[in-house]
């Protein structure tokens, strides 16, 4: 009896759902990875002085995670100075820096170096030393040139706020909204308008196994990109009005402080 | 407190811009210089990259020589004869300049023998100064009470200037001056100013004061009136072919300075001639030290984006 009812079709049905189901159903454990970025819009105007960004998102309890925000690479011109004559310090010529980014800002939940192995920190342009071996540096004349630029380099962007590197800085709380994380992230105002990727990526056992973005965007507006459209667009003009309005300012002053008293 | 800029793409606090626009505001009515030299690193060291703030600068200058002209010439002050020579120097030196840079750069090294020149020239002339007003000062004080004219020592009568043709006289100053002089001596410091990449009024003050026995008070507004002609032509070639110009830090800046340079022009007038002149030496002293400091002192970041000084 009990044999005839296992090998029923009906049976044999419901394990079928049973089992679809199964395979449908949400695992807890490999809980997928998401991201969002409050606000995701950053209008520059007279009064924008940087913006404070929320990164948050779901991810698998155990897993670590990196967060970065960078920009689209390019190639950047510096100029170097150099000692001359082993007496005095001068500008010598100009860098060029391959492929590297306007912005990068890394933040996660421990130190790199604990979670990924250096291979894999490379492969995913994880941290400064990732970014030492990837962005190239060629003097004019196109020949490579000596790593302690790269120091110098990041030395620049830290000190415009644009290179910034946080570990341990990503928080995971585990609740009835399922396993969530947040990071709080300062966005310096001397990073120029642009569309910036946030890239969230998960670590387990030194591995980067997932990985998730979104994009965030930071544009003049009003005033602003009026100016700056004026000032490319309509050169002449643009050059016109600075010099009149500046003319006229000073005119304006000399006459009024004249009617104030100051006759010889 | 902060304002966005359009152009340099970053943030400064305006209290503290409009604040340096006042100081060398200052500078500009009470000595006859641009102050360039001083405000292009100052705007720098506030997070300006250096073209826009080179750039910027000259649009500010515009707005306080301009409010610093108005103030000498209503005193008096202002040699129109003298300075539209001089400024026709100025132009043709600063085309010819930069066709020299040109030639200089190409040579390779020659970035270094510009600046010791300069830091020389420089040094030479502010020590000049600070000697020849300190003596003049210790005269008049030996001097009976009440002579305090300082006026233009007496033109030596002879000598190569005299003898050159085309003897003008320029009333204001109360000089007798061969034409050729200020045409060749604009010309001088507008080659150099080019080469530097700075206004000349640290030189071409002097030059005035030395060269041109032109009277301090007269010497000052006339720079100033030659200045703003230098800066309306800078602002807008930068404007027009390089964008480097930001209007609305020029507009924080040039708050600070039309009133700058009223305050400066008025305490000119309290001033005497060499006292003047011991003030303006002792900064273009102190303005050499710094040079020499930023060339012998190894620079904390040895990276930076293109232009400037």
């Amino acid at each position: 009896m009990k044999r005839t009812l296992m090998n029923s079709p009906r049976y044999l049905a419901v394990a079928a759902f049973v089992l679809l189901g199964l395979a449908i159903l949400p695992v807890p454990a490999a809980q997928a990875l998401t991201c969002s970025v409050t606000p995701d819009n950053i209008p520059i105007t007279f009064t924008y002085h940087g913006a404070q960004l929320s990164i948050t998102g779901q991810s698998a309890s155990t897993d670590d995670l990196v967060v970065t925000i960078t920009s689209e690479p390019v190639d950047t011109a510096l100029k170097y100075k150099e000692k001359v004559g082993g007496l005095v310090w001068m500008k010598k010529g100009s860098l060029e820096f391959k492929d590297a980014p306007r912005v990068y800002l890394l933040h996660s939940t421990a130190d790199l170096s604990r979670i990924l192995d250096a291979a894999e920190l490379n492969k995913n342009l994880l941290g400064f030393d990732a970014l030492r071996g990837h962005i190239r540096i060629e003097d004019s004349a196109g020949n490579p040139a000596d790593g302690k630029w790269f120091d110098e380099y990041l030395k620049f962007k830290k000190q415009e706020n644009v290179y910034d590197m946080q570990e341990g800085t990503v928080v995971r709380t585990h609740g009835e909204a399922g396993n969530t994380y947040k990071v709080d992230v300062a966005w310096p105002y001397q990073a120029p308008p642009g569309i910036y990727t946030v890239d969230v990526l998960a670590v387990r056992d030194g591995k980067v196994v997932d990985r998730a973005s979104t994009h965030l965007e930071v544009k003049s507006t009003g005033m602003v990109a009026a100016l700056s459209k004026m000032a490319f667009d309509q050169a002449g003009l643009y050059g016109i009005m600075a010099v009149v309005i500046a003319l006229l300012a000073g005119l304006a002053v000399g006459a009024i402080f004249k009617k104030g008293g100051g006759s010889h | 407190m902060y304002m966005y800029l359009p152009i340099a793409l970053t943030s400064v606090n305006y209290l503290v811009v409009m604040g340096l626009g006042l100081g060398v505001g200052l500078l500009s009515g009470l000595f006859g210089v641009g102050g360039g030299f001083l405000m292009t690193p100052l705007l720098m060291m506030i997070g300006i990259p250096p073209t826009i703030a080179a750039a910027t600068d000259a649009n500010q200058i515009v707005a306080a020589s301009a409010s610093g002209t108005i103030s000498h010439w209503r005193l008096g002050n202002v040699d129109f004869k003298m300075g539209l020579y001089l400024l026709i120097g100025g132009f043709a030196g600063g085309a010819a300049g930069v066709q020299v840079i040109k030639i200089l750069r190409a040579s390779g090294g020659a970035d270094f023998l510009i600046k010791m020149t300069y830091v020389v020239m420089l040094g030479l002339v502010g020590s000049f100064m600070f000697v020849e007003s300190l003596n003049a000062m210790h005269k008049s004080k030996k001097a009976p009470a009440a002579a305090a004219p300082t006026a233009a020592p007496k033109q030596k009568k002879g000598g190569f200037f005299a003898a050159l043709p085309m003897q003008t006289y320029f009333e204001k100053s109360g000089v007798t001056h061969s034409a050729l002089v200020p045409l060749f001596l604009g010309t001088f410091v507008g080659v150099l100013a080019a080469i530097m990449g700075v206004g000349g009024g640290f030189l071409m003050v002097p030059v005035m004061i030395y060269m041109l026995r032109m009277p301090m008070h007269v010497v000052v507004g006339t720079s100033l009136f030659q200045i703003l002609f230098t800066c309306i032509e800078v602002t807008y070639l930068q404007a027009y072919s390089n964008h480097t110009v930001d209007f609305m830090l020029a507009l924080l800046l040039l708050i600070g300075s039309v009133f700058g340079a009223q305050i400066g022009t008025v305490l000119g007038r309290k001033l005497h001639g060499d006292q003047l002149k011991i003030l303006l030496s002792i900064i273009v002293l102190a303005v050499t030290v710094k040079i020499v400091l930023e060339l012998v002192m190894e620079p904390s970041i040895l990276l930076s984006y293109a232009g400037g000084h």
